[in-house]
């Protein structure tokens, strides 16, 4: 009963700074989403040891674990584009798919690489000097 | 509560524990549930004659919990702060190098498929969060609602391709995959990179959000600037 109850809590809480980054967006107009800037406040409020992680630790894991269902009722909005994809389906998939993949690509195996050269520099200086130096 | 909007939701909810289950017991990009539950629910309104505008207030009801819930990865951001904050600056390169791919290459794209003006316009903001794409979409010509539309495909299509695509490219390194995934295909792309493994989960969300706030930024320099 107890945990069950703490539990409501930390989705309400969770649930809370949301509606006040809605709120804030909203009235300042941030041009960023109020999810994305709900993101940063919890994340700043972890950080900075305002809150710890184990008073929201189960509302946030529950919510991460359904992430992807609160997705669905929206992908669901694709049935109102059916004459659109009667006339442009083939072209607009090879689009987005294309697009995405690229990006995709691009993303990762930049990231990958320039990960694996300060790795490999790094390793090169400890080499050299015979000391590792803090980058 | 109208008994159509109970319906509705029965319906969705026992899909999507359906589609979960078949994606344990057949692990596969394929199987990824919202692809797999979106074509059911959709064939299922349409055997039932139900229409997306009925089926609204049960979306509404069942949608109010996603903004908590991205709200909710700053917990496994936090939990992998320190490989991020080693990391950022390949993070950061990799994905400002990608948004700006993933703009280009859907514009250029339809511009050479033949497709609209309006489409052009929408397709570049495909790749971000929906209330981004939505006032991106509206301040270079797009079209928002189509916008929204433009971003769950990119979405499916991440969570369902990427991982193949970043497997056969050998991109083997967790933080990398989660970044490519969080910057081209959002919270989508984000819920299934979460299987994989921690790390990419909270990367692909850091992602998201950077991708997100890069292109609202960016976008209304870029569009002009790519136009041929």
């Amino acid at each position: 009963m107890k945990s069950a109850f703490l539990f409501v809590a930390q989705l309400f809480f969770i649930w809370a700074i949301y509606a006040f980054s809605k709120y804030m967006v909203e009235t300042l107009d941030i041009p960023i989403p109020s999810s994305v800037l709900g993101m940063v406040i919890l994340y700043l409020l972890l950080t900075c040891k305002v809150i710890q992680v184990k008073f929201i630790e189960k509302g946030a894991a529950f919510l991460n674990k359904h992430l992807g269902f609160f997705f669905v009722p929206i992908a669901v909005g694709l049935m109102n584009y059916g004459g659109l994809i009667k006339a442009h389906g083939l072209q607009l998939l090879l689009m987005i798919a294309g697009s995405t993949m690229i990006g995709l690509a691009i993303t990762a195996g930049i990231t990958q690489y320039l990960t694996r050269k300060d790795k490999k520099t790094a390793e090169e200086d400890k080499g050299y000097h015979g000391q590792s130096h803090s980058a | 509560m109208d008994s159509l909007t109970l319906l509705s939701i029965i319906i969705t909810i026992a899909v999507y524990i359906g589609a979960s289950k078949l994606a344990k017991r057949f692990p596969s990009p394929f199987t990824t549930p919202i692809l797999t539950a979106t074509i059911a629910i959709i064939a299922i309104l349409s055997l039932l004659h139900i229409n997306y505008n009925e089926y609204t207030v049960a979306k509404d009801w069942m949608t109010f919990l996603l903004g908590p819930a991205t709200v909710a990865l700053a917990v496994p951001m936090y939990n992998n702060q320190k490989i991020i904050k080693e990391r950022l600056k390949p993070a950061v390169f990799g994905l400002v190098s990608g948004t700006i791919a993933t703009i280009t290459s859907a514009v250029w794209l339809s511009k050479l498929l033949g497709l609209s003006d309006t489409i052009q316009a929408t397709s570049a903001v495909k790749a971000v969060t929906t209330p981004v794409a939505i006032e991106a979409a509206a301040l270079i010509g797009g079209n928002p609602p189509l916008a929204a539309a433009f971003v769950i495909t990119a979405g499916i299509f991440g969570a369902v391709l990427g991982p193949i695509l970043l497997t056969l490219m050998k991109i083997t390194d967790p933080f990398s995959r989660g970044i490519g995934i969080g910057t081209v295909s959002h919270g989508i792309g984000t819920s299934q990179i979460m299987t994989e493994g921690p790390v990419q989960g909270a990367v692909s969300s850091m992602a998201m959000g950077f991708a997100a706030i890069i292109t609202s930024i960016l976008l209304p320099w870029l569009y002009p600037f790519i136009q041929f």
